[in-house]
């Protein structure tokens, strides 16, 4: 008997085991008790707000300000001021703690310091283990109240800032995102004031200075403790910190209205070397404190909420046509946001998906959701409400964070309140009021030859240039020396190059260039006043033929002919026109100016600066009249800056009248780049 | 859901681990002892429970020892594969009729394999080809009928679940969320559910998806073509060398029958380490651990190890991509597994040399003569159970060439070689250390994942800190040894995008 109850038992035991129960059977205990903590709020009499909460399970203390300021607040001229400031701040150091110093001390007590400006915020903040608060928070209020801004950090800085522009353009979606913008607020709107090489060098220290001491003043703060340690304590550590900052101006950030014409494109920025378009579609979008906030975010949930959004569902769990899909009705405080869709999917599914993408955006429109629906969307909502306050930090960021943007202590309940109350109709009303599938700018960036004509059915197709705008070269500096000399020894040059100027009209060249360790044999015909130029270069994928003439310019490969984009016509142009006959046949289009001698390799060259349609320092052998060398800079577009060349001429060798180098080498930025021989040259018609 | 594969995915978890991993002291350990509570089952199944009662809440960490580098020939990409497929619910979750979707699914993957063999002939029969694709398709239609769609994953969000994902790596694979705590049973039939009864569903649309994954993050993107590119040159024969999201032809050829024989030699129980932590009672735990996880199958069956060990390399290996993004470059050294006695020291010694506004590649290369945009060195590419790779990545400014920046970091490093870190700097990186380790240890996610991944590496959740112990044993001497032992030309793959253009 005994024995056959522990059979049973075994039998029983196994047979649960493997019959796993349903999910759907389990009964869920209550949720533990869990009590907000409460947040302690106190002001200095300079306007500083803080607001504290001890948490003791870790030996750290972390204290940061919330600044109210921005790059809102930056004309466009100057963008990357604001941010500059902020990163600069920070890698200068403060007038007590110089940034060596401040480094060695922040690191060797595994503390870590940081200051920010964003768009419409700014911030500044400290987090370091307890036993060292009294030793760096004086350091963490110098930082705040004194920075630096040292002259070699700004140009570190500046250098960095330009490097990334030089970047922007490597990665498909910060391309898509940057320039969805610019169609949704406008090209020269404040809400997509982009950083360029021009921006950049506009901003001065002086900006920098002013810019800090308008924002980080006591009106303008609030401050956010978290960690191990005392309240009452605490309070007076930080009054005693804190209290000598000047009071300052509350700033007022002005969001300028957003003019937006709701109308369908098409948009399409050509990427070559990606196999998958990147889709960004929408429109302008809403404000926080619209009444249907609450439906709309239901809505962004039911159509894009994680797993279980509808985008998911079909885009990518049905159709298998991305990894990535995702789009909201997006609704900021301040100014509006924008609709907007987004997928990533391969070139050749490119109008599937985003054709599936707006078919979900419709059915919003044009059908109910079903109960289960809208039931499992709150459910979703409400159940994973405890994750909202299950940190100390995050009951804190989100007091500040209602703060500083205006809206109650309770926002957030609030809006839980009026989620609770949304409807089916509510949803499918705010889909059809606020969503305008029809009206949406539609913008791919993507492989155009992958892509074919898909895009052609959704209307006229705008291609956006996304060519990084080079930097103004800087004004001409006066040049001192002696113009009288300089006209002579220039038009000696112009001479020795050639001889019978009015018979001469263009150059032909058989020469070889050497780029990259690989010789390519060329054919060249420069026609100088004409403008034109045709090459035929023979390389081993076959001879390929460049022509330029009036500013356009074609390819021709393997028979087939293709017009030159502007960026490579561009660099043709400019080689055309720095070329030694065209100067020479031109001569008296240029200034020259002798500005002293030079010493290269045992001969003392007459260095001359010649200015005109192009700018270049000569270095004039003596006794040839021949330039030894010549320099210049220019920006080069593939490194995104601003390079110096250095031709090296030698081999001189005359046909027709021309004297012409036989051997150039060009150097840049110090490192041999290039070099050209030449085997045979003659003038040409 | 994801592959860890971006290089700045990595270098942030790389430098997470470096600092969570070993102890912050001997007291740390101590408060841990209190609150960890671990258990074995029969089959081998390990738990580690980590009571954290800061919140009703808690966080589940299930980590497989198995990743790209125990995959098949042929089948680079499965693991990853799989662990899309563990999203997509059970015998009951998922389906409206599991036995007649169980016929169709096997039917599906015989056909696929029909029209995959037919595609390989050398002369192809396009009219058979065609017709062995639409009887595959026709199948895969037919299977669909049956699906519930997301099922699995909409009942974690719908019961309060966040933070759902999962991912692959060269070493293993997780899956993690959190639930309000008193759901946790939940949890416990989900998971057993998914691992105990995988069923494949919508395996062929699935492997769509990832090979959309592997064109965003690889093909797609400079840095992730660069990264696949510099792997398959340095490693010749051990699997570090291959993409854990898989070459395109191996996610076409991968089938649900390889899938199902991937799963059965590496799910098996000794292989999993799962941790909890939050508001939970381990008692209840070990309950719901023996009720749901005590009959997955596999019990005494160990997976395989890897056994091909990368060969002595014979000289630098070079490649450049001309691309038309601007240049970037990775200079690799092959260097030891972390089981290996220099591997604290490979470690330190990026740290020290690159980590943070102090150390010298930052400051000379970025700072002073304003080279780089971006200098870093790392121990532990692209894994570390294994013997893996010292990396360095640089980024150059605008007009500095690659050569340029290249030739300053091997300046660099013979200096370091000649014996020039000092002791503030040694101690300033294992402050550092130490603090990282305090500061990771105030989340659930972060502390489930530290714990199982530390116990299924090494044996023991206590290494988290006792690891401290071999940090604090690396003398300048080791620094100085392991440089000029491991940072040598012979070891070096060297990797560049440059910008054709220019």
């Amino acid at each position: 008997m005994k024995k056959t109850f522990l059979f049973l038992m075994i039998l029983l035991f196994a047979t649960s085991a493997y019959a796993q129960k349903r999910y759907d059977e389990i009964k869920y205990p209550p949720l533990g008790n869990f009590e907000k903590a409460n947040v302690e709020e106190f002001k200095l009499d300079n306007g500083i707000t803080f607001y504290l909460l001890e948490d003791k399970e870790l030996p750290l203390i972390s204290v940061s300000a919330t600044v109210r300021t921005g790059s809102i607040l930056i004309p466009n001229s100057k963008a990357g001021l604001a941010g500059m400031v902020g990163s600069v701040m920070r890698e200068g150091g403060s007038v007590n703690y110089p940034a060596d110093e401040l480094n060695l001390l922040l690191e060797d007590n595994a503390a870590s310091m940081g200051t920010f400006i964003g768009f419409s915020s700014g911030g500044a903040s400290m987090n370091i283990l307890k036993e060292d608060f009294d030793e760096l928070l004086p350091v963490f209020v110098d930082l705040i109240q004194n920075p630096l801004f040292p002259q070699d950090k700004i140009n570190l800085t500046k250098t960095q800032l330009k490097s990334s522009i030089s970047r922007r353009n490597d990665d498909q979606a910060s391309i898509a995102s940057r320039e969805f913008g610019k169609l949704m607020y406008g090209k020269d709107s404040p809400y997509t004031a982009q950083t360029e090489y021009a921006t950049i060098d506009n901003i001065t220290r002086e900006d920098l200075v002013a810019f800090h001491k308008e924002a980080f003043v006591g009106n303008n703060m609030t401050f956010g403790v978290i960690g191990d340690f005392d309240t009452r304590e605490m309070k007076r550590k930080l009054q005693q910190a804190f209290g000598s900052l000047p009071a300052g101006n509350e700033t007022n950030i002005i969001f300028p209205e957003v003019n937006y014409d709701f109308q369908p494109g098409i948009n399409f920025i050509n990427k070559s070397d990606v196999n998958q378009s990147y889709v960004l579609m929408g429109h302008i979008g809403g404000l926080r404190e619209n009444p249907d906030y609450a439906a709309l975010q239901v809505m962004n949930q039911v159509l894009s909420g994680g797993f279980s959004g509808r985008l998911f569902q079909s885009v990518r769990t049905d159709l298998g046509l991305a990894y990535s899909v995702g789009g909201s009705y997006g609704s900021n405080i301040n100014y509006p946001g924008t609709f907007s869709l987004t997928t990533m999917t391969q070139s050749a599914t490119t109008s599937q998906a985003i054709d599936a993408i707006i078919a979900e955006v419709k059915k919003l429109q044009n059908a109910p959701v079903s109960a289960k629906e809208l039931t499992d969307t709150k459910d979703r909502f409400l159940n994973s409400l405890i994750f909202r306050y299950d940190t100390k930090g995050k009951i804190l960021n989100e007091r500040i964070s209602n703060e500083y943007n205006g809206l109650s202590e309770d926002a957030f309940d609030e809006y839980v309140e009026e989620l609770k109350k949304v409807t089916i109709a509510d949803i499918q009303r705010v889909a059809k009021e606020y969503l305008q599938p029809e009206n949406m700018q539609i913008l791919v960036v993507g492989n155009a030859n992958e892509l074919g004509n898909q895009l052609e059915k959704y209307g006229e197709i705008n291609e956006i240039d996304i060519t990084i705008p080079t930097p103004q070269v800087d004004e001409e500096k006066e040049i001192e020396g002696d113009p009288v000399k300089g006209e002579e020894v220039f038009s000696n040059m112009a001479a020795a190059i050639v001889s019978n100027p009015s018979e001469v009209s263009g150059v032909f060249l058989d020469a070889t260039t050497v780029l990259g360790g690989q010789n390519v044999p060329m054919k060249a015909t420069y026609n100088f006043r004409t403008m034109s130029i045709n090459t035929e270069m023979t390389t081993p994928g076959g001879t390929i033929n460049l022509a330029v003439e009036n500013g356009q310019g074609t390819m021709n490969m393997a028979g087939q002919s293709q017009p030159l984009p502007p960026q490579m016509v561009q660099p043709l142009t400019q080689q055309l026109k720095r070329d030694l006959v065209n100067i020479a046949l031109k001569s008296d289009e240029f200034t020259s100016i002798f500005t002293g001698t030079e010493e290269v390799d045992g001969v003392e060259y007459n260095v001359i600066n010649v200015s005109g349609e192009i700018n270049q320092t000569f270095l004039v052998d003596p006794e040839t009249g021949l330039p030894g060398f010549v320099r210049y800079s220019e920006f080069n577009p593939q490194m995104g800056a601003q390079v110096n060349i250095e031709q090296k001429f030698s081999e001189w060798t005359t046909a027709d009248g021309i004297t012409y180098p036989y051997l150039m080498e060009v150097f840049m930025n110090g490192q041999k780049a290039q070099e050209q021989t030449v085997k045979e040259h003659k003038s040409s018609e | 859901m994801r592959v860890q594969k971006s290089l700045f995915t990595f270098a942030m978890a790389l430098s997470v681990f470096a600092l969570v991993a070993p102890s912050a002291n001997a007291q740390n350990l101590k408060e841990f002892e209190k609150k960890v509570t671990e258990f074995t089952l029969d089959n081998g199944l390990h738990f580690i429970i980590i009571e954290r009662r800061e919140a009703p809440v808690a966080s589940f960490y299930t980590h497989v020892d198995v990743g790209g580098v125990d995959e098949p020939v042929g089948n680079t990409g499965i693991a990853h594969i799989f662990e899309h497929m563990a999203f997509k619910g059970t015998k009951y979750i998922g389906t409206t009729n599991w036995e007649e979707e169980k016929k169709v699914i096997d039917q599906m993957d015989s056909a696929y394999k029909d029209w995959l063999y037919e595609s390989y002939k050398s002369n192809v029969d396009s009219t058979e080809l065609a017709k062995k694709r639409a009887k595959f398709e026709e199948l895969q239609e037919k299977a669909k009928t049956y699906v519930v769609n997301n099922e699995f994953s909409q009942i974690i969000q719908n019961n309060g679940g966040t933070g759902l994902n999962a991912s692959t790596a060269a070493d293993l694979t997780n899956y993690f969320y959190s639930l309000p705590s008193n759901r946790a049973e939940l949890w416990f039939n989900l998971e057993a559910d998914r691992f105990k009864n995988p069923t494949y569903r919508e395996f062929y649309v699935e492997k769509e998806v990832v090979r959309e994954e592997r064109r965003m993050r690889t093909d797609s993107n400079p840095i992730g073509r660069l990264v696949e590119e510099f792997l398959a040159v340095a490693y010749t024969a051990h699997p570090y060398g291959r993409p854990v999201v898989g070459w395109n032809s191996d996610i076409t050829a991968t089938t649900i029958e390889d899938a199902r024989k991937f799963y059965e030699t590496f799910y098996v129980p000794s292989n999993i380490t799962i941790a909890i932590s939050g508001d939970v009672d381990p008692k209840r735990m070990k309950t719901f651990a023996e009720q749901y996880f005590g009959d997955l199958p596999g019990k005494g069956k160990v997976a395989p190890p890897v056994t091909t060990i990368e060969p002595e390399q014979r000289g630098e290996r070079r490649f450049v991509i001309e691309g038309s993004s601007q240049p970037i470059m990775l200079i690799g050294y092959h260097g030891v597994s972390d089981t290996h006695p220099d591997f604290e020291a490979l470690g330190l010694l990026g740290t020290i040399i690159s980590s943070g506004r102090t150390s010298v590649l930052y400051k000379k290369l970025v700072e002073e003569e304003q080279l780089a945009l971006q200098v870093g060195a790392f121990n532990g590419f692209p894994g570390t159970k294994y013997q893996s790779m010292f990396l360095n990545l640089a980024v150059p400014n605008s007009g500095v060439s690659l050569d340029t920046l290249e030739q300053r970091i091997y300046d660099e490093i013979e200096i370091v070689k000649g014996g020039s870190i000092t002791q503030e700097e040694l101690d300033r990186a294992r402050t550092n250390l130490r603090a990282g380790i305090i500061r990771g240890l105030a989340n659930n996610t972060g502390l489930a994942l530290n714990f199982a991944s530390t116990h299924a590496t090494k044996g023991n959740w206590r290494d988290v800190f006792l690891q401290l112990e071999r940090y604090e044993a690396v003398t300048l001497d080791d620094l100085q040894r392991v440089a000029n032992q491991y940072l040598i030309k012979q070891k070096r793959t060297v990797g560049s995008v440059i910008n054709a253009g220019s």
